[in-house]
Formats: structure tokens, sequence, C-alpha cells
């Protein structure tokens, strides 16, 4: 595994050994010491220990939480229109409008890399996107807690060693079950099972789609954008492309 | 190794400092930005660090501090030790003080925000009101420890953020520019608290800046890189200057007692003739008024005057250079100008010549009829980026005006030669430097040769060549008679402009006295969080829209109690109109509900009554409970209440904190659009839904850069390693938090009585 020779400890304790501390193969995945084949192609696990959450990581997911919150907040006023037009073809539909609120556990997952970033990020998004004042109310909040702990399923079944397209679009769609199951008994109550079901489903699929699909895409642009620097997708977007 | 034994040395027990053989690499560059450092301080000197634009000086710093790697990450080797230990080793052993005023604060108020290294290093709540006064005495803020870190100036915020640093009581301080934003007044008053405070002290002290006169005698030593990361000169500033100067100078450093560099000539033809003649009025700006409110999480605004009672004519030809303190309203007054603003009174006109379609004014135009005439270039340049090459982000304006290509390709190149940015033709501008990156938006902004540029701080952060070129093209776009304003601290920018305005903060109406405070801001976060979510059961359990009501009913009387204010002192006021602002979204929601279920064919008015009612009762309690939720105090008690775990908990409420600076990175983004031509317009869905996603990207970035630079300052207050914090303010659960959750059981008691 090349992940091992991932530079960057802790902070505070790694820039001082006396010795090189760092070697470049981990941010290209090909060189290197020659035992290391990596794992899986241009995924690099997140620095240091798994758990070893550094001040920057938790920065990152709670400014990422709290700027989808808003973004949250935002859709929350527009989603009514096309909602209902979906709602008046085929009631499930509006699973397709529920979806972008899956977006944050993705993106904090695919950012971080470490196991509670998904939820943190989706839990934190949910409770700003609270505080201006939605049609949910506190529910948002649980809400949140289900569609992150989703994503956090997501990404431990990989191991919380991939991080590609495809595993965006798991944690996405896995973002959508429990989230449903909450609103069959909150929002979907007169709804037979027949719709219940189809709402699931019809939010799982879009949930890969959109969530994880449009979080994928996203994710790639924050670190083309330079704002990743110190996290692994930072590493594999800028060493492609130095100046 | 350079470690010169004529400089002088003034005591100090601790704070030796010695790096060896440092170099570093971040990800994404080919070259290192430090290459072989070698550099001893001495335990007590006072060591001022130049070298010219990307030299890797801030880089150094954030090394000796041990927090290269905490939101960078590259190649690092060599060594970096702090009295023969790694720099983070005892946290708070460095004090750092970042460019940006305002960058590291973490909480609400300056009390709260000076203890917060204290916290993390475990001392004792009882031992903390001591050491964050005489923190807060040392660098003269004697303002009351519960003032909101906000209302402080620029100057007054680099001061807390030293203070925060004094009280780790560090053995070396590193200040990063610590003045390089802010007016001389404010500049003046961070070096008076520096100087005294370190030789009080004792304390080992590098200074990086790219101006060195102001501290040239504040320095005992004086160490230069060159651009390619290297110590090329190293002694007593004195010694140094006088064998150097002129070399440092032509490098392009700020030497004191050498004349400004004289500006850079953009080459013949680059523009054509302008469309006034020389010294007719481009702009005029009649009793402007403009404020600015500034919108809260709990819904609450502040507002401020920004512009009052402004007159200004702005004349093709000439340059005029707007001056004035920091805050006092010359970036808004800009913005007005360009219509960029709303504005609360007054008139913006161009001259007739340049109106559209009759109007003249800016603010009705189209965002191309905008870009046409008027340019700005923004102060944080990083954030309205919006190409992916160098070459696409400068031709941008010009290619949404639809300017022959070829020309505008031949202005674009001659601009970019001249400013020293033509070897980076195809770079991503998103990865320039600082610097880099505001002189692109220079010449993204004067490529099409717009009739007005309005350039807001434009020399900012340039050396002496950079300053030249920026100079130079303020000059040529001028003396091909359009008008240009440049908002200024910088005296060679003033003293080359034709005219000087002096803008001075407009008095603001007196702060109302503080009104009485309603029952329920005495309840904690969580029992407000707790009162919100037991609404949840309450409305599900609700089988018929008449114990909905009934439901309602009892939490319509218990919001009234927890408004009520009793006591003395004014009303405060907007209390139930705030409630009813945070129920737009519920009952929006309720009516949506209502209507969906009787298209699924219901028909059935019980049942949809039932439906909508249902979302009022979730929504009621968290529209009144949620905005008396303070960020801090949510930290505290998630932490102390909750034992939750203590790091994550405090970057929540910094995050908390912020939220309400992404709606003005939100507004900046849209401005730098429309004024370039690239605005939506409603006729193009394609160009809403660009616009919608360059505003989300960036709100994105910006506000993950702001995480990154909070995670240096945090780290070098010792929060790393805070796994055994304790906790400034104590958290307990009182009678209100009890109240609370007890009445909210009451809506949840009253449904289970009618099931």
């Amino acid at each position: 595994m090349s992940t091992t020779n991932t530079p960057a400890g802790s902070p505070g304790t790694s820039t001082t050994s006396t010795a090189t501390t760092s070697t470049p193969d981990a941010s290209t995945g090909s060189t290197g010491t020659g035992t290391t084949t990596p794992a899986r192609r241009g995924s690099i696990r997140a620095s240091g220990s798994l758990f070893g959450w550094r001040t920057v990581d938790l920065l990152t997911v709670a400014f990422l939480g709290a700027a989808f919150g808003i973004a949250y907040w935002g859709w929350g006023l527009a989603y009514g229109g096309p909602a209902d037009l979906l709602g008046k073809a085929f009631p499930p539909l509006q699973g397709i409008t529920a979806a972008p609120w899956l977006m944050a556990g993705v993106v904090g997952g695919l950012v971080i890399r470490r196991p509670g970033a998904a939820l943190l990020c989706e839990v934190i998004a949910a409770l700003v996107s609270m505080l201006p004042g939605t049609q949910w109310g506190a529910s948002t909040l649980v809400s949140g807690i289900l569609q992150g702990a989703g994503a956090e399923i997501a990404f431990l079944l990989l191991g919380y060693g991939a991080f590609g397209l495809g595993a965006a679009a798991l944690a996405g769609a896995l973002s959508a079950p429990l989230e449903a199951v909450y609103e069959w008994q909150v929002y979907w109550t007169d709804w037979g099972m027949d719709y219940k079901l189809l709402y699931g489903a019809i939010l799982t699929v879009s949930g890969a789609v959109i969530a994880g699909g449009l979080g994928w895409l996203l994710t790639r642009a924050l670190a083309k954008a330079g704002a990743l620097g110190a996290f692994p997708v930072g590493q594999e977007v800028r060493e492609t492309r130095a100046v | 190794m350079l470690t010169p034994d004529d400089v002088p040395v003034a005591g100090g027990a601790a704070g030796r400092v010695e790096v060896r053989d440092l170099t570093w690499r971040p990800y994404g560059r080919r070259e290192p930005v430090l290459r072989g450092i070698d550099l001893v301080v001495p335990a007590g000197q006072r060591l001022l660090l130049v070298g010219p634009s990307g030299s890797g000086k801030s880089t150094l710093l954030r090394a000796l501090a041990g927090v290269l790697e905490v939101a960078d990450s590259g190649e690092l080797s060599g060594s970096v030790l702090l009295d023969g230990t790694e720099p983070g080793a005892r946290a708070g052993a460095v004090g750092l003080v970042l460019q940006e005023p305002g960058a590291g604060v973490v909480s609400a108020t300056i009390g709260r925000d000076v203890a917060f290294g204290l916290e993390n290093t475990g001392v004792p709540r009882a031992d903390m009101p001591d050491r964050v006064a005489s923190a807060l005495a040392a660098v003269h803020l004697t303002m009351p420890q519960d003032t909101p870190t906000h209302a402080l100036s620029g100057g007054e915020q680099q001061r807390l953020a030293l203070a925060g640093a004094l009280a780790l009581e560090p053995g070396l301080l590193l200040l990063d520019e610590p003045t390089a934003m802010l007016d001389p007044v404010n500049a003046a008053s961070v070096r008076e608290v520096v100087d005294e405070v370190t030789r009080s002290r004792g304390l080992t002290t590098v200074v990086v800046e790219h101006r060195l006169g102001p501290w040239v005698d504040f320095a005992d030593r004086l160490v230069v890189l060159d651009s390619a990361g290297r110590v090329v000169a190293d002694g007593p500033p004195g010694r140094v200057l006088a064998d150097e100067g002129e070399a440092l100078a032509a490098q392009g450093i700020w030497v004191p007692g050498v004349a400004d560099p004289d500006p850079i000539p953009v080459p013949p033809g680059t523009f054509g003739p302008g469309r006034l003649g020389a010294h007719v009025v481009a702009l005029d700006a009649v009793d402007l008024r403009v404020e600015r409110s500034v919108r809260r999480l709990d819904g609450s605004t502040r507002t401020s005057v920004a512009v009052d009672a402004q007159w200004l004519q702005v004349r093709a030809g000439e340059s005029h250079a707007l001056i004035g303190p920091s805050g006092a309203g010359k970036s808004t007054l800009v913005l007005a100008l360009a219509g960029l603003v709303d504005r609360q009174g007054g008139q913006v006109r161009v001259h007739p010549e340049l109106a559209v379609e009759g109007g003249r004014d800016p603010r009705d135009w189209s965002t191309k009829d905008v870009a046409r005439t008027l340019a700005w270039v923004p102060q944080w340049a990083s954030s309205t980026l919006v190409a992916s090459t160098v070459l696409d982000e400068v031709m941008t304006t010009s290619r949404a005006l639809g300017l022959v290509e070829s020309e505008a390709l031949a202005r674009c190149r001659a601009l970019l030669g001249v400013l020293g940015l033509g070897h980076l033709e195809q770079a991503d501008p998103r990865h320039l430097s600082g610097g880099e990156q505001r002189r692109l938006a220079m010449v993204s902004a004067v490529a099409h040769q717009p009739a007005v540029l309005l350039a807001d701080e434009a020399t900012v952060g340039q050396d002496r060549r950079t300053w030249a070129a920026v100079v130079g093209i303020l000059e040529a776009l001028r003396d091909a008679d359009s008008a240009v304003v440049v908002t200024t601290h910088d005296d060679g920018v003033v003293d080359r402009a034709d005219r000087v305005t002096t803008v001075s903060r407009p008095a603001q109406p007196p702060s109302p006295p503080t009104p009485r405070r309603p029952l329920v801001a005495r309840a904690g976060p969580l029992a407000l969080l707790a009162g919100s979510l037991l609404a949840i059961p309450a409305g599900v359990v609700s089988p018929h829209w008449r114990t909905s009501l009934a439901v309602l009913a009892t939490q319509l009387v218990l919001m009234g109690l927890a408004l009520a204010a009793p006591g003395r002192g004014p009303r405060p006021r907007g209390r139930a109109a705030g409630v009813a602002v945070r129920m737009v979204p519920g009952l929006v929601g309720a009516v949506s509900v209502a209507w969906s279920t009787w298209l699924l064919g219901t028909r059935d008015l019980d049942v949809v009554a039932t439906a909508g009612l249902r979302v009022l009762v979730i929504v009621l309690p968290s529209a009144v409970l949620i905005r008396y939720v303070d960020a801090d105090a949510l930290g505290d008690h998630l932490a102390q209440q909750l034992r939750l775990p203590a790091r994550p908990v405090v970057a929540l409420a910094a995050a908390l904190q912020r939220v309400h600076t992404f709606g003005d990175t939100w507004a900046e983004i849209a401005r730098a659009r429309r004024v370039r031509g690239i605005a939506a317009t409603a006729r193009s869905p394609r160009s809403v839904l660009d616009e919608v996603w360059a505003l989300t990207l960036g709100m994105l970035v910006r506000s993950l850069q702001a995480a990154a630079v909070l995670a240096v300052a945090m780290d070098a207050r010792g929060f790393a390693t805070a796994s055994r914090r304790t906790w400034a303010h104590a958290a307990p659960w009182g009678l209100a938090d009890s109240l609370v959750l007890v009445l909210s059981l009451a809506p949840v008691a009253v449904a289970l009585l009618a099931v």
C-alpha cells in the first residue's frame, strides 16, 4: 500500500524530524519505494492515523457543513415549485427534488476521508440550514443524522480507502434509505406501501446520481480551485498539474 | 550556517531557534519554496525577515511555528528546533500573528478569544480571568471583555491576536506582515505594542515584512531571502542596508531611503483614444448614502452607515486617490460608484456620452453595458476568478463584449508582459500567489479599456517591481483618457494622483440601549434544541386536525410566555415579527403539504387540514426557540453537558461564528461577474445555472480557505493537542433549561391525551 508513506502527520510534530520526513510516492501512487502498489488507483487515504483528525480536518468539515447548510436552506425555498410539478405527475417522484439534501455527507467524506466525516458534515449542514427557519423545523436535524449515517456506512463498507466516482455514488445512494423510512413516518403517512417503496427507490437512485455524481464533481472542482491543498484529493489534482 | 556573532542580543532565557537545511516543496509546485535554509536565532533576538514576493517568507514563518503542514501538504526535509525541541512540543511556545486581521478569531467576544489558548492547554478556569486580563492589558485593549470581536478595528484585531499569543507566554513570537492590511494609524499602534511587549518580555521575535522602513529601528538583525527561497543577506539592519541596499531594492524589496521606482511604461499603442476628452466629468456622485446590513443567522440584522453625504466627481484623464482610515467606507463608495451596491440616498450619473439608451445610472444597466464602461478591481482577487487559464481570465470581458479577438489578445499579452505574468498564460489562475492574482485582476479589469477604472487597494502586497508595473498600467490608462479611481493607504500612489479625496467614517446612529431579554433567552442551547425536537412527536402523534389545533394553541400560549420580557429597560422589538419571518417557510410547507395531499386524491378536507396543521406544529417551536441558540454557548454545552469530544465541538462553534460572512462572499462574486460582463440574464437559463454553480463554488472555496487559515491560527494556540481541554465558561443546566424542557412536553401531552 502506498498509503503508509502519505506525508503530513499530525500537525506540530512532523516538521522537525532530522531526516527526510516525507516521500512523494503517496501523491502519485506509482513511484517510490518500489514495493508499493496502489491499492486502488487514484484514491489516497487520509494522512496519519485514520482516526487522527487534524485541526484542518475538523474545521474543513465544519465550514463545508455550514456552507452546505446555507445552500440547503436556499434549496428549501426554491425546491417547492419543481417538487409540486413532480408530485402532480407521480407523487413518489418527489424523491428527485429531495436528493440535493444528501450531498454534504458525500462531499465531507470524499474530502476528509476519515471515519465520521460524512456524518458530521451532513449533521452540521442540517443544523445550520434549520437556524434561519425551515418548513421542517427540528426535524431537519433528525434527517441530517439519518442521511449522514447512511453516507458514513458507504465509506465504512469501502474501508475508508476508495473515493472515486463509484464510492461517491454508493455514498449518495446509501444516504437515502434511512431518510426514506423516517419520511414515511413523518411526511408520507397517508401513502400506501407501494408509494413508500417507490419513493425510497427513487430517492436512492437520485441520491447516487445527484448527491453522488454532483458531489464528486464539486469535490474535484474545489480541489482544482486550490481549496483542498491539505487533503488527499488536493494532492491528487495538484501533482498532475504542477506549476 | 549563519550565526553572526556581531548581532546584539537582548537577554531572554528561552527562545533559541535553530533551522537546519530546511527544504519544502508544496505539492503542485515543481520547485521548492524553501531551499536548504540554515538559520540560528539566539534567544531574545528581534529579527526582520524580508524578501521579494513569492520568496517563501511566510512559509518559513509557518515552519518556525511548526504549522507548515497544518493546511498544506508537500515534501519537507531538514529540521526546526526551538530550545532543542520541536516547536509544537509545548503548546503556545510559539506565538503567531497572521496577516489578515480577524483571520484567527475563534470566539464572539474578545475575552473568550484570548482564553482560547488557555483552554487548549488545560489551564484551570479559575486562573483564566487574570491571565486574560493581563494579556489584554499588555496590548492596550481596554474595552470590556464581552466586546464582540467583530466590533474591533483591523489594528485592534491584530492586537487581539497578539494578546491571544501572549496569554500562553511564548518564548518565540512570529508576526506575518502584521500591518500590511492596516491604515497608517492602526499600523503604528500595532508596531508600538509589538515593540513594547517583546522588549519587556525579552521575546525572540521574527517579523516578516515587505516594507522594511517602519521596522528597521525595531530589529536587531535583518535576514533577506531571494526569489528562489535562499538566504542572501544577514546581519545588523544598518549594515545590511548600507552594504546591500541598492541590490535589495533592485530585487524588489522596499528599502527605506530609496526613492519609489518609476512606473514601468506600457507599450505604446496598447490603449487607443478614450471615449471622453481629458478633464470631462465621467462619473458624478451626488450626496451618496449607503447602509450596510449584516444579517445574522438568528435573523437579526445589524445596520451601519458605510457612506454618507459623499460627493465626488471623477474626471476622464485624471487619477483620483481615495484615502482615509480602514472602515471609513472607501470600498463601499467604490461599489456605489459602479452601481454594485444598493444605495439609500443620492445619485450616480455617468457623462451623457457614456449613457446607455439614455440611462445615466450604472445601477440600471445590463451586465454587458456595465462591463463596457466600468471596471472594478476588488480587494479580494482570489474569489473573483472565473476562468481556468490566465489568458482566458484576462480575455473574459473582451470576449463578453465581442471585441475583435486578435486585437484583444495582443492587448492582453502586452499587459501580462508588463506585470510579469507573461510566462503564466496557460497556468491556472487559482494556483497563483496572492500578489500575482491581484495583478491578474488588474489586467482583467483594464484589457478592454474601460472609461472608468475603480481599483480597490491596487498596490497592496506588491514589491517594488510589481508596484512599478501596476502604477504604470494605472497611468497608461489615465493617459488614454480613462478616469482612474484608486482607494489606497500607499503614499507612493497618493503622491502620484491628480486628485486626492479623504473619506471619513460617517457618523453612526447611536446604538440603542440594551433591551430587556425575553425569558427564553435565559435557557441554554441544549434545552432550546430539545424543545424544538419535542415538536416532532407532538406533530406526528396528533391524529386529527382538531387535536393539532389544540396542540398549536398550546404552543402559541407557550410562545407568548417564552417571548415575554419582564423587568426594566426598553422593550425588545421585533420578537413576534421575527417568529413570523422564520415561520414563512413553515407556512409555505404547510400549504404545499395540504395541496399535495389534496392532489393525491384524498379530496377530504379533514385529512388535508390534518396534514397541513401537522407541519405547523412541528415547525413553530423551532421558529421561536432556535434563534436564541448562541454559537459559543452551544460549544460549551455540547462538550460539558453531553461530553461530546472537545475539538469537533469547538470547530463547529468557530464555523457557526463565521456563517454570516458567507453571504458577503456570495455578493462579492456576483458583483465581479456583473462588472465583467458575464452575469446571468433572465433570457438565458444556461447563464443562470452557470452563475449558481460559480457562486456556490466560490463561496465554498472562500470558506475552505478561511478554514485553512483558521486551522493555522488555532494550532499555533495549541488546538492540535487539546484533547483534555478546560472551558473558560461553565455550562450548567439551569432552572430555565428545565422549564423549557417541561413546558415543551405540554404540547406532546395534549396530543397524547387526544389519541
